[in-house]
């Protein structure tokens, strides 16, 4: 069933632009909505593997050089593209959930935006053209302002139009050096320009092509929000509803993996490639959990600890290995839900609470007792606890710099690791153990049902990702042995 | 010939539209600099390209500019 | 005929150079967004120079045309439409900002971006 393929881009673009079309229906919205946002994980479950030609224009072989060439926007569907796009569309399927039972009127525009970024991340995880990601890049950023802008959070529009403004300069940039790329090789097609540039058709040390670099890389920098843009993602985390964020750090983590490993198809051969990621990910795994330490405002206490993890991905890309990159993109599927289970359990004693400073609560085990014991297990897979998913991620990727030669390395990761304990111990201690304070009202606020109920759906996955890695591990293997 | 005299429209155009303290002034240099920019798109054998731009170079983000100075201050300031 | 590309490419790098220069140091948010155009507008200019071809044709193929004359003196059509695409998620782009300025008027009476923007962070700090 190839056909599935572009259906997980369109059904979620069709169902944006419907749902702002019919919001004037509130119960028809709610229904359609609820279906819709169902199928998103079901379709890429149900599809084959396989690569799907727009257009229906099939790759051509040039005769005199012998190369294939891609005359299409193609989109290629393999296991990794599976297991992300289906872990995005059970977290969007969640969060959508969590709206509609959470107010009786539903926003057409909101569900507008969240199936917007839905659509536009699957875009950029499946395409294999360059320009085409940059669209939906532009798209993403788009939704994600919106989804900031929407929330009835203090100082929103201040944050989202600062995101977007640095945005705008951004992508620009990036997309002189899609230029430079298009000028070099004359293809937008990530498997021409890869082929072009090991056939040695472009000369990989021209300052043309490290330029293009350069331009590309400060894009995905932006994309991921890693150092120097750590302090506005976690800002725009922080400003956004705690369903939404959950929904908009998995946006950020798919279009960080996706950029990168486009960039590595192209780029690997230079060996200045490894080490500016290398460095960029050690600098924001230090940058994250230290700034996450000073926080009070325990969202965007999660929000930095979310960008130090981003950077224990790019380490393990960064080492370029098979067995490193397959250890890289497992954190990222673990910690896609994982942060998102963090930042639906906080959004939960928010919506109990109306209270955001840590310093003001205290004593909220008695009255949560569910969200606290999920909240626990979440800040434990984080940190690497064993047998929990995100001590498996971690475990390999310490292997995998030990291997590189790289000991250092593996000690930072265990001492960012530990770091990370430590803010979500006192996090919790200050919120949930510490005695209550005599002006907290807690009498008679309940946490929605839904989102008890996303959580356990999350914490099931965690605890099977931590006791069953090689359920992804090996797929994912499999994957990058055929990049590399 | 046609291409130097279009460029440095488009440049000092660019620049004068930065430096006014009127900002509806502002949003008009704008529009000059983006049809200029239209007519290099002519001259660089991309007439497509020439007339999206100047619809939405030309027209449409000068107004759209224009409404935002209405709605809130004509001075820089 | 090199010339045009040259003259071209250096207007393409002053607009980016304008635009740049006052995204980062102009401190009115409205004219932060002009210059935010100004980078967009000489990004397309320098992607449309990749197609152009001296002494070329339009490429769209008329009727009685040789195709292969065609195939060897048409400019590239490939980088002209990237560029469509690009010159309308620029306009896009800028009518969110715009919205947003408008919204954010509303509460501080001024367009000066170390009042609307700069502040939010101090006065989280403020607080504490």
């Amino acid at each position: 069933m190839n056909e599935l393929i572009p259906l997980m881009v369109i059904v979620p673009l069709i169902a944006a632009l419907l749902i702002s079309t019919i919001s004037r229906f509130n119960t028809v919205t709610k229904v359609f909505t609820f279906v819709v946002a169902l199928c998103l994980p079901l379709i890429p479950i149900l599809s084959n593997y396989g690569l799907h030609y727009f257009g229906g224009y099939e790759p051509m072989l040039d005769t005199v050089s012998g190369v294939i060439y891609h005359p299409a926007i193609t989109y290629s569907f393999t296991f990794l593209q599976q297991i992300f796009i289906g872990a995005v569309g059970l977290l969007t399927f969640l969060v959508v959930f969590i709206y509609l039972t959470k107010y009786k009127k539903v926003s057409g525009p909101y569900l507008f935006l969240l199936f917007l970024g839905t659509a536009a991340v699957t875009a950029m995880m499946l395409t294999d053209d360059i320009f085409h990601m940059f669209v939906f890049f532009e798209i993403l950023a788009l939704a994600q302002v919106g989804i900031v802008a929407a929330s009835s959070i203090d100082y929103s529009y201040e944050m989202a139009l600062k995101y977007m403004v640095l945005g705008s300069i951004g992508s620009p940039i990036m997309l002189l050096g899609i230029g430079f790329l298009l000028a070099l090789t004359g293809s937008v097609n990530v498997t021409d320009i890869a082929v072009a540039v090991h056939n040695g058709l472009v000369d990989v040390t021209s300052p043309v092509f490290l330029l293009s670099l350069a331009l590309i890389f400060f894009g995905w920098l932006y994309a991921s929000g890693l150092p120097p843009f750590h302090t506005i993602k976690s800002g725009i985390y922080s400003k956004a509803e705690p369903h939404g964020a959950a929904l908009l750090q998995s946006f950020t983590v798919i279009s960080m993996i996706s950029i990168v490993m486009i960039m590595f198809r192209i780029y690997a051969s230079l060996p200045i490639f490894e080490v500016l990621i290398v460095f960029f990910s050690i600098l924001a795994m230090i940058l994250g959990v230290s700034l996450a330490l000073t926080q009070t405002d325990f969202r965007r206490m999660i929000g930095f600890l979310a960008v130090g993890e981003l950077g224990f991905i790019g380490l393990g890309i960064g080492l370029g290995t098979n067995f490193s990159i397959t250890a890289g993109l497992f954190q990222a599927l673990n910690e896609i839900i994982i942060t998102a289970l963090l930042f639906i359990g906080f959004g939960a004693i928010v919506n109990a609470t109306n209270e955001v400073d840590t310093r003001k609560l205290g004593g909220l085990l008695a009255y949560h007792p569910k969200v606290a014991i999920m909240l626990l297990i979440a800040g434990l897979a984080m940190a690497g606890v064993p047998p929990l998913s995100g001590f498996q991620s971690k475990l390999m990727l310490v292997q995998a710099s030990l291997s590189c030669g790289f000991p250092e390395i593996s000690i930072l990761a265990i001492m960012v690791s530990i770091a990370t304990f430590v803010v979500f111990v006192k996090t919790y201690y200050t919120m949930f153990l510490k005695p209550k304070p005599n002006d907290l009202n807690l009498e008679g606020k309940e946490v929605p049902k839904a989102m008890i109920f996303a959580m356990a759906v999350l914490l099931i996955i965690v605890v099977l990702l931590g006791i069953f890695p090689d359920m992804a591990t090996g797929g994912i293997s499999n994957f990058v042995g055929g990049i590399l | 010939m046609l291409e130097i005299i279009l460029s440095i429209i488009i440049v000092l155009s660019a620049i004068l539209a930065l430096i006014q303290k009127d900002l509806l002034k502002a949003a008009i240099l704008t529009g000059f600099s983006a049809a200029a920019l239209a007519a290099l798109f002519q001259v660089l054998l991309a007439p497509d390209v020439a007339l999206t731009q100047a619809i939405v170079g030309a027209a449409i983000v000068p107004v759209f500019i224009a409404l935002a100075v209405k709605k809130t201050q004509r001075s820089d300031g | 005929m090199i010339m045009v590309q040259i003259v071209i490419l250096m207007t393409s790098a002053a607009l980016i150079v304008i635009g740049l220069y006052s995204a980062i140091f102009i401190d009115n948010i409205i004219k932060k967004i002009i210059g935010i155009s100004f980078i967009e507008e000489g990004v397309n200019l320098f992607i449309v120079t990749l197609g152009y071809k001296a002494g070329g044709v339009v490429p769209i193929l008329m009727p009685g045309m040789d195709p292969a004359w065609f195939a060897a003196n048409a400019a590239a059509p490939l980088p002209f439409g990237l560029v469509l695409t690009s010159i309308v998620i620029g306009a896009s782009t800028l009518a969110v900002m715009l919205a947003l300025v408008m919204v954010l008027y509303r509460r501080y009476h001024t367009l000066s971006t170390k009042v609307m923007l700069a502040d939010t962070s101090k006065r989280e700090e403020y607080d504490e």
